[in-house]
C-alpha cells in the first residue's frame, strides 16, 4: 500500500513528532510512504475566518499536488485538516473543480480512520506505559465520525491504560482564531477540559489534532500540571 | 465590542456560570434519556427537516393557504413587514378594544419586535405570565435562555425581587415563590381584556395555530380574554395537520427531555357559537422582519427551520460559559448567533458569527438538522466580503501575507527558519496570557524527512 | 401608518428571494440509521389501557378505574372529598351532570354559565369528560365542539376527567387524525401544570391544575 503523507502545516512546524510518528506507524504496517514537499497549508484558517478566495487558492494548490500522486491513499495526522479537504467541494461553483475536490477527498483519510477502517488494523505493535485519556477533536468527531477508532487503537497499546473523560467530546475551546479573538471564553472552555483531565489522574492526554494539543498542553503547563499532551501518532509509534 | 464586554461580565459571574453549567448539563442528560426511548430518532429528524424544507421552498403558497383557512374559521389575519408595522397593528387593535389589562404568554417574536415598549408608549402595559418571563419583567431584565428565561437568577434573588415588587414575605422556598406569582397573576388573568400569545406551529391545511407550554398561562391567555392576538414569524407555518405529530415528538424531548409538555392548545379560528367558551376575536399577525430575505440561499434558508426548542443552547460549550445576555437579543446561543445578524442586523452582528469555535455540537442536537456551523461560516465570509468590522484592515493584511507565503513553500521554510534562529515569536498576548506557547520545532518534519527519514525503513519490518 | 399592501409585499419578497437561490437544496446529511418518513412511534403493546394508566402515573396524573355510573359517582365523591374540594363545577356533558348529581351531599355544585369569572376562580374543582386518551403519552384530549371543558380543565386547582376506555387511542398521530375539524379549540393535557423556571426546581400546579385525576370508565 502506497500512502502519500498530508503532513499539515501545524504538524510540520510545531508538532513534527506527530508526522514522524505517522510515517513510522505506516511503515511498520508495511506501507510505503511518500511526501510531496510542495504541500503547505490546506487553507482551513482562511476558510474558517471567512477569507474564501484565499482558501480557494490554497485548496486548488493542494488538490493539484495530491492529484499528481498515484498513491493508494492520502493520510493525515489531523482530523480537522482532513475534514477541510472533505469540505473543499463547497468552495467551488465550477463543476470541474467540484469533481476534482471530491476525487481528492475520497482518497484522504485521517490516521486512526485509515488504520482501523482501511487497513483493518487495531494492534499496531505499540508500547506506551501509563494512564492515558483521549480527547475527541471536534472536526474528526463530528465531520468525519471518528469516535471508536482511536479508542480501539489505544486499547491495544501495550502498557497503556485508557481512561475515559466525562467530557471527552466537549470542545477544548481552540476553534482556530476563536482562541485569540475570544480568549477568555476559549480558556473558560479549556479549563473545564483541563479540570476533567486532572481529575482523571492520567499521565497524558492524547488527541488526533495538534491544534487541540497546543491548546490543552499550553494550559496544562501554565497550570503547572505534570500531565503531557501527546499526539495519537506519537503513542502508536512508540515501542518503548 | 459589546459581545466581548458582556461575555467578560458573564465569565466573571461565578453564580451565573454555576447555574448555566447545572441547567445545560441537566437538560442535556434529560434530552439524551428521552431519545433513548425512541426507536427512530434520526428518521424523525429527517422527516421534520424535509417538511420544513418543503414548506420554505413554497412559503408563499403555504402562507396563503394558512391565511385562507384561518380566515374561513373566523380569524383575522394581519401581515407585518417589519417590527414597527407589527407593533403598530397590535397597538391599534389593543387601543381599539380599549384594552387596559393585557396578559402575554411566551412569545420570542414579541421580544424581537420590542412589543412591550411599543405598547407602553400607548399607555398599555402587558403582563408577562410565563413564570420565567414574569420574573425577568419584574426585574427589568432580558431573558437569558429560550426555555428557562430566568435561569440566571437564584431563588434568593427572586425572593428579594418578589418581596420588593409583590410585597410578600421573604422566602426562598421555590413552591412558595411560584405560588406567589400564581396569586399575583390570577388577578390579571381574571381581568384581562386582551391576551397576546406566540405560536409554535401554524397549519396551512386547516388554519390552526398550536401553542405548547407547561404552566397553563398560555391556555389562560388564549381562553379568558375577549380578544386573543397571536404573533408569529412567517416561518412557523407547516403544510398539514398530520405534520404536527413529528414536531410534537421532537420539540419537547429536544428542549427539556419531556415526551410532551403539559399542554398543547390547537386553536382554529373563533368559537362557532356565541355561547361557547373562548375569545370573541382571534387576530393572527404574520411577521416578516427580515425572514423573507433569508430564503435567498439554501444555506441561510435552513435557519428558518428552527422550532425554538433550545437544544443548541444546552449543547453549546460557548453558551455554557457565557449565557444568553451576551448575545444581545432575544435569541441566544448558536441559533442566536446566526439568526440575530440576519434578522436584526444589530451592532453585535459582526461579532456574533465569530463567537463560536465551530465545534458542531449544536448541529448534532438540532431536531431539524440545521447546520449552524455552515451558516456561521457563510456569515463570516459575508462579513469579510462586506468589509464589516473595524478590525478588518490588519486581519486582511495578515491573511494576504498568509496566503502569499503558503503558496510558496520555499518562502515559508525560509521565514520559519528565520523566526526560529532569531527567536521571533508573534506577539500573541491573547494566547500567552493564559497558555504557554509551544515553540517552533528545532527541526520541522520536512527537514527531518530530507535529513534521512525519507530513506529509513521500518526497523521492525 | 404604512401605506401599501403588506401582504402583497411580503409574498412578493418571498417569491423573489426564493427565485434567487439557484443552488441545489441542502439536504441535511442523511442519517446513517434513518429510515426516513416513519416517525418515532414507540411500539404500543396490545393493552392500550394498561399503557395509558402507566403513562398517567409517569406524568403525575392520578387514575381511578370504575365500571358503570354508580361506581363512578361514588368514586368521584371520594376523589373530591379526599382532595378537599367543596365547590365543584361540572361541564355541560350529560355524563358529568349525572355523576355530579348522583354523588350525594357535601358539595356545592356550580354551572359554568352561571358563574362570574371571579367565582370560577374560587372553585375548588372542575369536572369534565375527555374525548380521547393517548396511551403513548398519558394524554387527555378535549375538543371544544363536543363539550365546554376549556376553562373547567384549567382554572380550578383540581381537574377530574371522565374518560371511557373505548376512547383510548395509541399515539399522538392517531389522536390528531381523530379530532374533529369542527372544534375551534382542541386541548391536549398531559399531567398537571408545572414549571422549573426557578433554579430548575420542579413545582407542580402553577397556572393550571395541580391535580389531574382521570376517572376511567371501563367499558367492554
Amino acid at each position: 500500500m502506497r500512502v502519500s503523507l498530508f503532513v499539515t502545516c501545524l504538524a510540520d512546524q510545531l508538532w513534527p513528532s506527530a508526522a514522524v510518528g505517522t510515517v513510522q506507524v505506516l511503515r511498520r504496517l508495511g506501507c510505503v510512504v511518500e511526501f510531496d514537499e510542495r504541500q503547505t497549508c490546506c487553507g482551513q484558517p482562511a476558510f474558517n475566518t471567512g477569507y474564501r478566495p484565499a482558501a480557494r487558492t490554497l485548496a486548488q494548490r493542494l488538490i493539484e499536488i495530491f492529484e499528481s500522486s498515484t498513491a493508494d491513499a492520502i493520510v493525515s495526522p489531523s482530523g480537522s485538516c482532513t475534514a477541510m479537504v472533505h469540505h473543499y467541494h463547497q468552495l467551488f461553483d465550477d463543476g470541474g473543480w467540484r469533481a476534482r475536490a471530491r476525487g481528492v477527498a475520497e482518497r484522504t483519510h485521517e490516521l486512526s480512520s485509515f488504520l482501523v477502517n482501511r487497513l483493518g488494523v487495531e494492534d499496531v505493535g505499540a508500547s506506551f506505559s501509563g494512564r492515558l485519556t483521549w480527547h475527541d477533536a471536534c472536526h474528526g468527531l463530528r465531520d468525519l465520525g471518528i469516535r471508536t477508532e482511536p479508542r480501539r487503537l489505544l486499547r491495544r497499546v501495550k502498557g497503556a491504560e485508557l481512561v475515559e473523560l466525562p467530557n471527552a467530546e466537549t470542545c477544548c475551546g481552540f476553534g482556530g482564531t476563536f482562541s485569540v479573538k475570544y480568549p477568555e471564553i476559549s480558556v473558560a472552555m479549556l479549563d473545564e477540559k483541563v479540570d476533567a483531565i486532572e481529575r482523571a489522574g492520567v499521565e497524558a492526554v492524547v488527541s488526533g489534532d495538534a491544534s487541540c494539543l497546543m491548546q490543552i498542553g499550553g494550559r496544562l503547563s501554565r497550570r503547572g500540571s505534570p500531565v503531557r499532551a501527546v499526539h495519537l501518532a506519537e503513542v502508536l509509534a512508540s515501542t518503548l | 465590542m459589546t459581545f466581548e464586554r458582556d461575555a467578560r461580565t458573564a465569565l466573571a459571574d461565578g453564580q451565573l456560570r454555576g447555574a448555566l453549567r447545572h441547567a445545560t448539563t441537566l437538560f442535556g442528560e434529560r434530552r439524551r434519556a428521552a431519545l433513548a426511548t425512541v426507536p427512530d430518532w434520526e428518521g424523525a429528524r429527517d422527516r421534520a427537516r424535509a417538511i420544513k424544507d418543503e414548506t420554505l421552498a413554497h412559503l408563499d403558497r403555504y402562507l396563503e393557504e394558512f391565511t385562507a383557512n384561518a380566515e374561513r374559521a373566523g380569524a383575522q389575519v394581519h401581515w407585518a413587514r417589519d417590527a414597527a408595522e407589527a407593533c403598530d397593528i397590535i397597538g391599534r387593535i389593543a387601543q381599539q378594544r380599549g384594552a387596559r389589562t393585557v396578559v402575554k404568554s411566551k412569545s420570542m417574536a414579541s421580544e424581537e419586535i420590542h412589543l412591550n415598549a411599543a405598547l407602553a408608549r400607548r399607555g398599555i402595559e402587558p403582563v408577562e405570565t410565563d413564570l420565567g418571563e414574569y420574573i425577568v419583567q419584574l426585574a427589568g431584565e432580558t431573558p437569558s435562555h429560550i426555555v428557562v428565561p430566568a435561569i440566571h437568577k437564584t431563588k434568593a434573588q427572586i425572593a428579594a425581587l418578589f418581596a420588593d415588587k409583590l410585597g410578600i414575605a421573604l422566602s426562598d422556598d421555590v413552591a412558595t415563590l411560584a405560588a406567589a406569582a400564581r396569586q399575583a397573576l390570577r388577578r390579571r388573568f381574571a381581568e384581562a381584556d386582551l391576551g397576546i400569545s406566540g405560536v409554535n406551529f401554524a397549519v396551512a391545511e386547516t388554519g390552526t395555530i398550536l401553542i405548547l407550554e407547561n404552566e397553563g398561562n398560555a391556555r389562560l391567555t388564549t381562553s379568558l380574554p375577549r380578544t386573543h392576538l397571536a404573533l408569529m414569524g412567517i416561518e412557523k407555518v407547516i403544510p398539514r395537520f398530520a405534520d404536527l405529530e413529528v414536531f410534537l415528538q421532537l420539540l419537547p424531548r429536544s428542549g427539556t427531555g419531556q415526551a410532551l409538555t403539559a399542554y398543547q392548545s390547537l386553536l382554529t379560528g373563533t368559537k362557532r357559537r356565541p355561547e361557547d367558551e373562548g375569545p370573541d376575536e382571534l387576530h393572527i399577525v404574520l411577521l416578516d422582519n427580515g425572514r423573507s430575505q433569508m430564503l435567498a440561499s439554501a444555506v441561510t434558508r435552513q435557519t428558518l427551520a428552527c422550532i425554538r426548542c433550545g437544544a443548541c443552547l444546552n449543547a453549546c460549550p460557548v453558551y455554557r460559559q457565557i449565557g444568553g445576555h451576551a448575545y444581545g437579543s432575544v435569541y441566544p446561543g448558536p441559533i442566536g448567533a446566526v439568526l440575530t445578524p440576519q434578522l436584526l442586523g444589530t451592532g453585535r452582528s459582526s461579532e456574533l458569527p465569530y463567537a463560536s469555535s465551530l465545534c458542531g455540537a449544536c448541529r448534532d442536537v438540532c431536531p431539524v438538522k440545521i447546520d449552524i456551523p455552515a451558516v456561521l461560516l457563510h456569515l463570516r465570509a459575508q462579513a469579510v466580503d462586506r468589509g464589516a468590522g473595524k478590525r478588518r484592515v490588519l486581519e486582511r493584511l495578515a491573511f494576504w501575507a498568509y496566503a502569499t507565503v503558503m503558496a510558496r513553500p520555499r518562502l515559508l521554510e525560509w521565514l520559519v527558519r528565520a523566526a526560529r534562529t532569531l527567536r521571533i515569536l508573534p506577539p500573541l498576548a491573547a494566547w500567552t496570557k493564559w497558555r504557554d506557547l509551544r515553540p517552533l520545532a528545532p527541526r520541522s518534519f520536512r527537514e527531518q524527512w530530507r535529513a534521512g527519514l525519507r530513506d529509513q525503513r521500518d526497523p521492525n519490518a | 401608518m404604512r401605506s401599501g399592501d403588506a401582504r402583497h409585499e411580503i409574498l412578493y419578497a418571498i417569491r423573489t428571494n426564493l427565485a434567487q437561490d439557484t443552488s441545489p437544496p441542502i439536504l441535511s446529511s442523511p442519517s446513517p440509521e434513518g429510515t426516513g418518513g416513519q416517525g418515532v412511534r414507540t411500539p404500543i403493546p396490545r393493552d392500550l389501557v394498561a399503557r395509558f394508566r402507566e403513562q398517567l402515573v409517569a406524568v403525575g396524573a392520578l387514575c381511578t378505574a370504575v365500571r358503570g355510573e354508580t361506581e363512578a359517582a361514588a368514586a368521584l365523591a371520594r376523589i373530591l372529598t379526599d382532595a378537599g374540594a367543596r365547590r365543584v363545577v361540572g361541564s355541560d356533558s350529560a355524563v358529568v351532570q349525572r355523576l355530579l348529581h348522583a354523588m350525594g351531599d357535601g358539595f356545592e355544585l356550580e354551572r359554568l354559565d352561571r358563574l362570574s369569572r371571579d367565582e370560577l376562580f374560587s372553585c375548588d374543582a372542575g369536572v369534565t369528560t375527555a374525548q380521547w386518551g393517548i396511551a403513548e403519552t398519558g394524554t387527555l384530549v378535549l375538543e371544544s365542539a363536543r363539550e365546554q371543558s376549556r376553562l373547567l380543565s384549567l382554572v380550578p386547582p383540581i381537574h377530574v376527567a371522565v374518560l371511557s376506555t373505548r376512547c383510548i387511542c395509541d399515539s399522538l398521530g392517531d389522536a390528531l387524525a381523530r379530532v374533529s375539524p369542527a372544534s375551534h379549540a382542541v386541548t391536549f393535557i398531559t399531567g398537571p401544570s408545572r414549571t422549573s423556571d426557578i433554579e430548575l426546581t420542579l413545582v407542580v400546579g402553577v397556572h393550571g391544575p395541580q391535580t389531574v385525576h382521570v376517572l376511567l370508565m371501563e367499558e367492554a
